[in-house]
């Protein structure tokens, strides 16, 4: 058989019986892999041992306060959208320790020397919501002043095995918001699921020597037809849209006294859980603690939330002190502020807020009536 | 952008949450519920000079209860001490008001904008403070001490609660000796103060600005700040001449952690200097 | 008594005085005193009759208030080219509301107040002119009293959740 050469930039074919022996490289070459597997009913994300627990034949149906594994039998492992988790609890984890300090004899405090955890991690299964979603949080975590140590030690040496996403989840938006259905970049390897093979783009030499032994295939002008075919379908299929996402900042910014916001406060309940499900939101809190003795302490850093009621208390009070500011807060941070502090969107579409918001709250059903409101 | 203003600052690249250590020189009581806590940090080249720009703040922890974001007050010059005047209001602050001389605390800084000096040469200067406001500008007049030929007319118009709560009374004979004019009330005096009883935005009244060549900085209560503001307008000072410094939440002083977020601006980095024009379609918004 | 050149003198300092015709000037000037107090002096009582609008031309007035069980609290002062008692030119209120004393040794001018109504009442252009300058001074004292009010300095209060 002729030699087939693999180099970055090109795309080539996997047989579906190889993924085990992917994941099998990975493992070989000292990857923590994590990846989607089922449990309690939902997408997880956790150490992957092989191909076999992937969710293949699953389903997910989602809508607003609406999800729902279905078991259908297909053959496929990558049908099944994200679930409430994201990949941002690997590199910016819910709880970290930032530091512990020890009394010395003297009585001053030292801080103990700690080693920061670097097991490179494989993420495997990343679709191109959540991909574009690392890619903002790079912006938000490693800057030019300073990286954020926590972040970095398993960012920088994270291999992202992505994956383009045929069957929207029903409540992302990521056409509309330039994300998906296709990965574009920042991968090491992004698969497409075919019916016979995975076509695999090879993002970069990490990625191509992981498929160093698999059996590859040349890629063929069918395969890449179907997948040009799967991923246009994927689009048509979006469940919602965002027209104009480049719009927003004026938008939200200019109507910060609009009705809807009003409206939307009745049903908001401040329980913060879409800033947990989104792979974007970066808000910490350090906590201190001390123990009895007074001999020890520690200080972590938590997830914290902008719906948090302590969030915005400043001396004398609380700048946000409801709920109608704090989902303002939220929605105009994500939608117009982050491109003046980052240059982008702090949006993905993944859809995430939708199906896990307990009152319903659909953003693009929100944008949709701020802009109706205005433009009335 | 943690602002390139040379070496030594106590902020580390690879770890910028951790403290640097800090001891307690002298403890100056200002007034009730207000010290000033000199500080010199314990690395040596830290304590050969600390750099900061007036404005900056730091983050001042006490390991096991948390740090608090709190103004630099001293000397920008004199980088071998650090001064730092603090209200006790909170868990840190009250624990940081029982400390004594030779206890040692952590330093994170110096973080945030600053009154821009080098734009106001030439020009007037009104200061309009409140209370606590005033520390975070002493360092300007600490500087205008020492340059006072490169500025105009130097005024400083101060309030607080009440004549005990007046900061650095001491100070004021320094300050009128080198030609800044303080004019200083109070909301409520008793029998003994002989000075004003009002607010500080009407000692505007008395204040002859020229709008073409004022910069106003102030400092305080936001809603002080607001007619402060409101005042300067009004005499037609520019928005970008009017310069304002915010208090948000601030918790890592790094624009990291979201909470000092007003709109797009990070006011730990952004500010907590700003320039009216900045804060113009936002400083009217409920809630915001 | 008071030396003609000096009451000229004094008016004509006044900033407002400055925009008025030479014929109001005029007008006003025949009801006007210069009046000189020592520290500590009392210009007026609260619940005193209405007699005079002043105008301090040199040191400091403070307005109080008697409460009960508190003593006397100073509300405000009044600065140099600052009127106290403008409430004896609305014809409403009887008494003064507050009390004025002179903190620094102060020099006043003070306008008969019932001439001053007249004057109004038969010329409404000074009327009118007399009544905005006013409307301002009150519009200020209302700010300071709703900032004083506010409490902005006090200490931070529990923060309550809307």
């Amino acid at each position: 058989m002729a030699e087939i050469q693999i180099s970055v930039g090109s795309t080539i074919a996997l047989p579906k019986a190889a993924l085990e022996k992917l994941v099998a490289n990975l493992h070989r070459m000292g990857y923590q892999v994590l990846g989607p597997q089922i449990q309690d009913g939902a997408i997880v994300y956790k150490p992957l041992e092989s191909a076999q627990v992937l969710p293949r034949g699953y389903t997910s149906q989602q809508d607003s306060a609406h999800y729902h594994l279905v078991y259908t039998g297909h053959q496929r492992y990558f049908d099944v959208t994200p679930g409430a988790q994201s990949w941002k609890q690997f590199f910016f984890p819910p709880q970290t320790e930032l530091a512990s300090y020890m009394r010395e004899e003297n009585g001053r405090w030292k801080i103990e020397e700690r080693i920061i955890d670097q097991t490179p991690l494989a993420l495997f299964g990343v679709f191109p919501c959540d991909l574009a979603a690392i890619q903002i949080q790079d912006r938000i975590f490693l800057r030019e002043e300073w990286k954020d140590p926590f972040y970095w030690a398993h960012r920088q040496s994270a291999f992202i095995l992505a994956v383009n996403c045929l069957h929207p989840c029903g409540t992302g938006f990521c056409a509309s918001m330039g994300t998906g259905p296709k990965a574009s970049s920042g991968f090491d390897l992004n698969l497409t699921e075919l019916e016979d093979v995975f076509l695999v783009e090879i993002g970069s030499e990490g990625g191509r020597l992981v498929m160093e032994g698999l059996p590859i295939l040349p890629t063929s002008a069918f395969w890449l037809q179907a997948r040009q075919n799967s991923l246009d379908e994927a689009s048509s299929k979006m469940g919602r849209s965002l027209p104009a996402p480049q719009d927003l900042p004026d938008l939200l910014l200019n109507n910060l006294d609009a009705q809807q916001w009003d409206d939307v406060a009745r049903r908001c309940m401040s329980c913060s859980s879409c800033t947990q499900v989104c792979p974007t939101c970066f808000c910490w809190d350090a906590r201190d603690s001390a123990d009895l003795t007074g001999q020890t302490a520690r200080r972590e850093r938590l997830w914290d939330s902008c719906f948090n009621q302590d969030y915005s208390y400043i001396v004398g009070g609380n700048s946000r002190p409801n709920t109608r500011s704090r989902y303002r807060q939220w929605l105009t941070h994500k939608f117009a502020s982050w491109y003046a502090q980052f240059g982008t969107s702090g949006c993905v579409g993944c859809g995430r807020c939708i199906t896990w918001c307990p009152a319903k709250i659909d953003v693009t059903a929100e944008i949709r009536a701020i802009r109706e409101e205005v433009q009335a | 952008m943690i602002p390139s203003i040379g070496l030594p600052h106590a902020i580390s690249p690879a770890q910028p949450m951790q403290p640097y250590w800090a001891e307690i020189t002298e403890i100056v009581h200002e007034a009730p519920g207000v010290s000033t806590y000199w500080l010199q940090f314990l690395d040596p080249d830290l304590r050969e000079g600390f750099h900061f720009k007036a404005g900056q703040f730091n983050m001042v922890s006490v390991p096991g209860l948390g740090e608090a974001a709190i103004s630099i007050s001293s000397d920008m010059e004199d980088g071998h001490r650090i001064g730092h005047t603090i209200r006790s209001v909170g868990n840190v602050t009250s624990a940081i008001s029982r400390m004594n001389v030779g206890d040692v605390l952590g330093v994170r800084g110096p973080f945030g904008s600053w009154w821009a000096l080098d734009e106001c040469v030439g020009k007037d200067i009104v200061i309009a403070a409140g209370g606590i406001g005033l520390p975070p500008i002493r360092p300007v007049l600490y500087y205008v001490l020492h340059h006072r030929q490169d500025f105009g007319k130097v005024i400083v118009l101060y309030g607080a609660r009440t004549p005990n709560d007046l900061q650095f009374t001491s100070e004021y004979k320094s300050w009128q000796d080198a030609d800044i004019e303080i004019n200083v009330t109070v909301d409520r005096g008793d029998d003994a103060w002989q000075g004003r009883v009002g607010v500080v935005p009407i000692l505007f009244y008395h204040t002859r600005v020229d709008p073409r060549n004022t910069v106003i900085m102030t400092c305080g209560p936001e809603i002080m700040i607001r007619f402060v503001i409101f005042e300067a307008l009004a005499r037609r000072v520019p928005p970008e001449r009017i310069l304002v410094s915010l208090e948000r939440n601030m918790r890592c002083g790094l624009g990291s952690c979201g909470h000092c977020q007003l709109g797009p601006f990070f006011v730990c980095k952004d500010g907590p200097v700003f320039s009216f024009d900045k804060l113009q379609p936002y400083v009217n918004v409920e809630e915001f | 008594m008071t030396n003609q050149q000096e009451l000229i003198r004094a008016l004509e300092a006044i900033p407002w005085f400055q925009m008025m015709t030479q014929e109001h000037f005029a007008k006003i000037l025949t009801i006007a005193k210069i009046f000189k107090f020592e520290a500590g002096q009392v210009i007026f009582h609260e619940g005193d009759k209405e007699d005079y609008l002043y105008v301090v031309l040199e040191g400091r007035v403070a307005i109080e208030m008697s409460v009960p069980g508190h003593g006397r609290i100073r509300i405000l002062t009044a600065e140099p080219m600052e009127e106290v008692g403008w409430s004896s030119v609305t014809p409403v209120v009887r008494q003064r509301t507050a009390g004025a004393r002179a903190v620094l040794p102060s020099r006043l001018v003070a306008f008969d107040a019932n001439e001053l109504r007249r004057m109004c009442d038969e010329d409404h252009d000074f009327g009118y002119f007399v009544m905005r300058r006013l409307v301002n001074v009150v519009a200020g004292r209302l700010l300071t009293g709703r900032l004083q009010l506010l409490d902005m300095f006090a200490n931070p209060v529990e923060h309550k959740e809307e």
